[in-house]
């Protein structure tokens, strides 16, 4: 997906005159800027015959080479990235698996990027990758070549045959170091300016204000708060949160001390048919000596009172009984019975954290060992256990569900931190609930409140694919899960969702690595103090252009008001194979199917007058 | 309210002068829905079972059927010559709404429509001394993955009374009743007959040219009583050389021609084994014969002989008088073992489907369960075989012989995936239909003995579910390749349903020669006029038609899954869960999506009218790629 933005830059100048014209002009802008004193690639020693940049003979990569170091010099932090770089470039061949052609050229490290440039006569298009996207690599040496593997967070494997022993070895060395980069405000997205996309666009797409005035339309027992203006109430939350009217701001802080991390509970979704709400937080702090807190048993109160006299409330558990109660050794706990009349806890135990790496782990090298014998194929699928955890994930999102549809209750979810498991049933109660969060607008604002600024540690989590070697700290991969679950949704319902396959492909791709500034940082916090907001493009902006709906909409979508209960038996659900196989399978069934699909539904919506959905995924003259 | 047991003497006379068209459209499928709609209009309680034209009542008993699913409910049970229909007297306050097919809540009450071919065994349970609630009654074991339970009253034979009834009916040939298809009196506006006429399907594909033939040897069925009376045989061999081989291959199924390649003029040839014996005996003609038949073909100087068995089942066959192709003997061919297993054990996986699915799917470790089963290794092989003789025609411009042991079950296997791959003809509803009757039917797959229809012997060990699992293999294809095919998953069980309902003539008897005997397309209606007759239901709205495009689905087990809409479909748990206060905007929407699609699939024909207007060359590059003119 990235690499389609990417090459977008280069793709406008299709036209010869176009080309040239581009091309003077950014020589003259660069040389403006000072860029062009050395290589902009920021290659440290160029050898001037081979430099792509320098030879007049490969004006594409001349013209991609600006547009991706177009911005601010990088040099953030006191580092230069060529200090990293050891050897700029390099004859290589490329083995990109099944189905796609080796490709032959220059190899070409940049601050940010792995190019292959293909030589002058060759006819296909230059070839990029993100560096950050690379999970692992290994190299091997034999007589005057190398061998390096590139295991990409999108779980491709890409191989690259490397003329020359010391060439292989340092760009080995430079990926490595390059694509282990921890610092946020050096990293790609603050230095990528994609064109026809303006800076600070669609960052205001969804603001909490947004969401509460879709839920002051429905009651009015509800306000926002902005108690966490500067953060300092709860770091992981946004600065405006939605809370029961009834409760006034210095009650919300405390209830605040009484919850790790200062996450008290908000509202995530109010459910107007049976006017119940869902609320999420994190596990109260009730410790060994079974600690209370007043404004937090007030605040639960206010929240039934709310709904309608007499109603009754659901608190979701997602550790199990017993991992609640030991939880009061360290400090947590759960909500105590008696101080929380009119609420009834419920445990469904949820696997997270290494667990869930593991299973994501074993499951990729499963659907990667394609030398093992495939009888033991589905005895294999199972000891992954991946589908268990979509299951648990998918019924304890339907017993929120249903606790508010079917039992007209008030439910609050959470776990421990309340930052993984805890959002992944709210959001999948809402997709099961709502109509609007199954369009393409509810759901990227659905991710962008329940997961981006609820505090979803993105940057912990996804720092690591399943190729990593290294030990993984807080790696775990709650957001594919919540992928895949929506994947299984959309499976079973499929004219209920508006987005398709494409869409949940890209979130996993730019959740792991991304040109786009959505998903970097931990928390809202974090990406204020880096100016994200400011000095990145954001994805959705990306996302919604036109020439990007076809691959990311479901043309077969029509509105479907009701709620859609999946079936979590195990004969209901599938190894999501587009993403898993993507890689290993030939991919041309599906995606000409797609295609396919597409085209009778446009030829139908040209002969009946265009609809909205349809016409925004027309080609722009 | 429902009244009190019904008096059918009186309406059966009305029934049958009733127009003909009433209950023509009604099958096994989702109809109960359409008929639930219906129902307010003029759903006549004393016409509380649907009934096809010839169809007559027998009994009517109460009964509790004791639902897997939902428990036991007391119901009424209609039996008649064709069918054995329930409908339960209680409502229910189920949450699950399930129209799974023939099982249907219909204004909440449960409505169970099996007809009685589907029947494989009827057993008593419990005796007189049975205690406990429900164990008196009977325990009915049927062909498409399920049982049905019903509970009797002990006193009044009842269950004696039902027990041959349904015995009677359900196999009418230990009783020397005719089948239902002979009486069914069902008119279409279509005959199914006529959809394969092998003159012309030979047409179709060039034939006959300068290599091949139409030969009318087996006119009256005496070179091989289970082949069909039109054969198609190299120009080279004379009628003489055909009875000299026939004497040397298994039950004397000789080489005969199935599929020739457009382009390459390659084909596929099916046979049986040859009789090679323990002494490994050799016949000049029939090796001379497989010459011939290479030297149709001038690109590649040798035929490749694909044998379906494992290689040591080939070998032990040598024990009984079979055996395979030996180098010595076939100098210019090459063989190659496809390693699918006999009917016996494709019988036995399915058994254990059947064990993990019904009544209770299993939870824990489902996908380690199914595995055991290996149902689907199973579909793998004779998948993997299929592609490998299709690519061998293909692309490797080599001509295939293919054969197992009598050549009517893994060989049609093999030769009707490798066309369905190969020729997009047979992805079109009318050329799926062809497929069928050229490939199974005329070439004598024995459809009686391995279905067992009308037959009490339910531990035959002729029986197996090789059809079934051709289908399998095609549903695995159309999912692999969601806009190649014309029909949808709905056409392929509604083949499997009438493959045991003994509604149709189409898969009555083991072969070609007994059908005419039987005069089996006089006397009975085809299949095929049912479901031409009302295609739009069995159409894949996203369908678009390739001309020369093989398919190479993928055969890896990543890629292979269970058929959960046809092996579990009995089960509601299965189904997407919708509560009941949404019933009605379920079946709201249920419409809106046919709607919907059918709009789709109507624009799909102007497209494809569009395209076959004569200003565009219909084997033009923009055929296969409008898109590419409306992207850019």
């Amino acid at each position: 997906m990235m690499f389609f933005f990417l090459f977008s830059v280069s793709g406008n100048a299709s036209t010869p005159e176009f080309k040239k014209k581009k091309n003077s002009e950014c020589l003259l802008r660069l040389r403006h800027e000072g860029l062009l004193n050395s290589c902009p690639a920021g290659v440290a020693s160029c050898p001037a015959s081979s430099c792509p940049f320098r030879s007049p003979r490969s004006p594409r990569l001349k013209l991609l080479e600006s547009a991706l170091l177009l911005g601010p010099r990088p040099t953030a932090g006191g580092m230069e990235f060529s200090e990293l770089i050891r050897t700029g470039r390099a004859q290589a061949e490329l083995l990109r698996g099944p189905g796609a052609p080796p490709l032959r050229g220059t190899l070409c490290v940049t601050g940010h990027h792995l190019l292959l440039s293909p030589g002058p006569q060759a006819t296909s298009d230059l070839w990029l990758l993100l560096l950050r996207s690379v999970d692992s690599i290994e190299k091997r040496v034999a007589g005057d070549s190398g061998t390096i593997t590139l295991r990409c967070k999108d779980l491709r494997v890409l191989q690259l045959d490397i003329e020359g022993v010391e060439a292989t070895l340092d760009i080995a060395r430079s990926i490595e170091a390059l694509s282990s980069l921890e610092s946020v405000i050096t990293s790609f997205p603050f230095f990528y300016r994609p064109k026809g996309l303006r800076l600070g666009d669609a960052w205001h797409f969804h603001p909490p204000e947004h969401h509460y005035k879709r839920v002051a339309r429905e009651t009015n027992a509800w306000r926002l708060s902005e108690v966490n203006e500067d953060f300092s109430v709860c770091p992981s939350y946004p600065r405006a949160v939605i809370v029961p009217r009834a409760v006034d701001d210095d009650a919300l802080a405390r209830s605040a001390r009484f919850r790790q991390g200062g996450r008290f509970p908000v509202l995530s979704y109010h459910h107007a048919p049976s006017g119940t709400v869902l609320l999420r937080s994190s596990q109260p702090l009730t410790g060994p000596q079974k600690r209370r807190c007043a404004e937090d048993e007030e605040l639960l109160r206010a929240v039934l009172a709310g709904a309608r006299p007499g109603a009754r409330g659901f608190i979701v558990d997602t550790r199990s009984a017993q991992a609640a109660k030991q939880a009061r050794m360290t400090g947590g706990g759960t909500e105590a019975k008696a101080a929380y009349p009119g609420w009834k806890r419920l445990h469904r135990p949820m696997e997270r954290g290494r667990p869930l790496q593991e299973s994501f782990v074993r499951l990729v090298e499963a659907c990667g060992d394609l030398e093992q014998s495939m009888d033991r194929w589905l005895s294999r699928l199972e000891g992954c256990r991946w589908l268990a955890h979509v299951k648990e994930a998918l019924s304890t999102a339907c017993l929120a569900a249903q606790g508010m549809e079917r039992e007209g209750a008030c439910i609050l979810v959470h776990g421990a931190e309340g930052t993984d498991s805890t959002l992944l049933v709210t959001s999948l109660a809402q997709l099961i609930l709502d109509p609007l969060s199954r369009t393409m607008t509810g759901f990227q604002e659905l991710v962008e409140r329940e997961w981006i600024q609820a505090g979803h540690p993105f940057q912990l989590r996804c720092a690591h694919s399943a190729f990593s070697h290294a030990r993984p700290k807080h790696e775990a991969p709650t957001f594919l899960l919540f992928l895949d679950c929506v994947w299984q949704l959309g499976r079973q319902f499929p004219l209920s969702l508006e987005f398709g396959e494409g869409l949940l492909l890209a979130l996993f791709e730019h959740a792991y690595a991304s040109p786009f500034g959505t998903f970097l940082c931990n928390s809202e916090k974090e990406r204020c103090l880096c100016e994200v907001r400011t000095r990145t493009h954001s994805l959705w902006s990306g996302l919604n252009q036109p020439k990007e709906q076809r691959k990311l909409r479901n043309p077969l979508y029509v509105l479907n008001p009701l709620a859609i209960w999946p079936s979590v038996e195990p004969q209901s659900l599938r190894l999501w194979q587009g993403l898993f196989l993507r890689w290993t399978r030939p991919p041309e069934p599906s995606e000409a199917a797609w295609e396919k699909v597409w085209q009778i539904v446009t030829d139908k919506e040209k002969t009946e007058g265009s609809q909205p959905t349809v016409s925004a995924s027309e080609p722009q003259p | 309210m429902l009244p009190g047991p019904l008096d059918f003497s009186d309406t059966i006379s009305s029934m049958a002068s009733a127009p003909t068209s009433k209950y023509n459209s009604h099958s096994l499928e989702n109809e109960s829905i359409k008929r639930t709609s219906r129902d307010g209009v003029n759903w006549d309680l004393s016409e509380a079972v649907p009934r096809l034209p010839g169809e007559t009542r027998v009994a009517d008993k109460e009964v509790i059927y004791i639902c897997p699913f939902n428990g036991p409910i007391k119901g009424r049970v209609y039996i008649t010559n064709y069918r054995l229909y329930l409908r339960s007297l209680e409502t229910l306050s189920s949450h699950w709404h399930f129209e799974a097919d023939a099982c249907v809540f219909q204004d909440s009450a449960l409505i169970l429509d099996v007809p009685l071919g589907v029947i494989s065994r009827i057993e008593k349970m419990g005796g007189a001394t049975s205690r406990g609630e429900n164990s008196y009654g009977l325990d009915i074991t049927c062909k498409d993955m399920r049982n049905l339970r019903f509970a009797l009253k002990q006193e009044g034979h009842s269950r004696r009374d039902m027990f041959e009834i349904l015995t009677r009916h359900a196999f009418p040939l230990a009783h020397s009743l005719p089948i239902f298809a002979f009486l069914n009196e069902e008119k279409f506006n279509v005959d199914g007959w006529l959809v394969y006429n092998p003159v012309e399907e030979y047409r179709r594909q060039g034939l006959p040219n300068h290599h091949w033939r139409i030969t009318f040897i087996n006119k009256c069925y005496e070179l091989c009583d289970t082949y069909p009376s039109l054969l198609v045989v190299p120009y080279r061999a004379s009628d003489e050389d055909l009875r000299r081989v026939a004497t040397f291959r298994s039950r004397n199924r000789i080489p005969v021609l199935s599929w020739i390649h457009p382009e390459n003029k390659t084909v596929i040839v099916r046979c049986s084994q040859p009789l090679v014996g323990m002494s490994g005996k050799r016949n000049k003609d029939d090796e001379k014969y497989l010459d011939v038949i290479r030297e149709t073909n001038r690109q590649i100087s040798k035929l490749t002989i694909y044998d379906a068995r494992p290689n040591v089942n080939a070998v032990a066959n040598k024990a009984t008088g079979g055996g395979y192709e030996s180098d010595d003997a076939y100098h210019n061919a090459e063989l190659f073992f496809l390693d699918i297993h006999n009917i016996h054990v494709m019988r036995e996986s399915l058994k254990k489907v059947k064990d993990i699915v019904y009544p209770n799917v299993e939870e824990s470790h489902w996908l380690s369960s199914l595995e055991s089963t290996h149902w689907l290794e199973h579909i793998k092989l004779v998948l993997t075989g299929a592609i490998q003789v299709a690519d061998k025609v293909s692309s490797g411009k080599s001509s295939v012989l293919v054969h197992c042991s009598d050549g009517w079950d893994r060989t049609a296997q093999l030769t009707s995936l490798a066309m369905l791959m190969l020729d997009s003809f047979y992805r079109s509803i009318e050329g799926f239909e062809i497929l069928v009757q050229k490939e199974w039917i005329s070439f004598g797959h024995k459809f009686a003995s391995r279905i067992g229809h009308g037959d009490k012997n339910h531990a035959d060990a002729d029986r197996s579910p090789i059809f079934l699992q051709f289908i399998d293999c095609v549903w695995q294809m159309s999912k692999q390749f969601p806009t190649a095919f014309e029909f949808n998953e709905q056409f392929l069980i509604t083949i499997l349903d009438h493959l045991y309902s003994c509604r149709f003539g189409t898969f009555l008897y083991n072969c070609e020669s007994a059908r005419e005997r039987q005069k089996v397309t006089e006397r009975t209606v085809s299949l095929w006029s049912l479901i031409n007759s009302n295609k739009d239901k069995f159409k894949n709205p996203f369908y678009t038609k390739e001309i020369n495009r093989v398919l190479y689905p993928v055969a890896s087990m990543r890629h292979l899954e269970l058929w959960v809409n046809y092996y579990i479909r009995w089960n509601p748990r299965i189904k997407q869960q919708q509560p009941n206060p949404v019933e009605q905007r379920y079946l709201e929407l249920l419409a809106l999506r046919d709607e919907y699609i059918k709009r789709l699939e109507e624009l799909q024909l102007a497209n494809s009218a569009k395209l076959s207007d004569p200003s565009t060359s219909p084997s033009s590059p923009s055929q296969m790629m409008p898109h590419v003119q409306t992207h850019f």
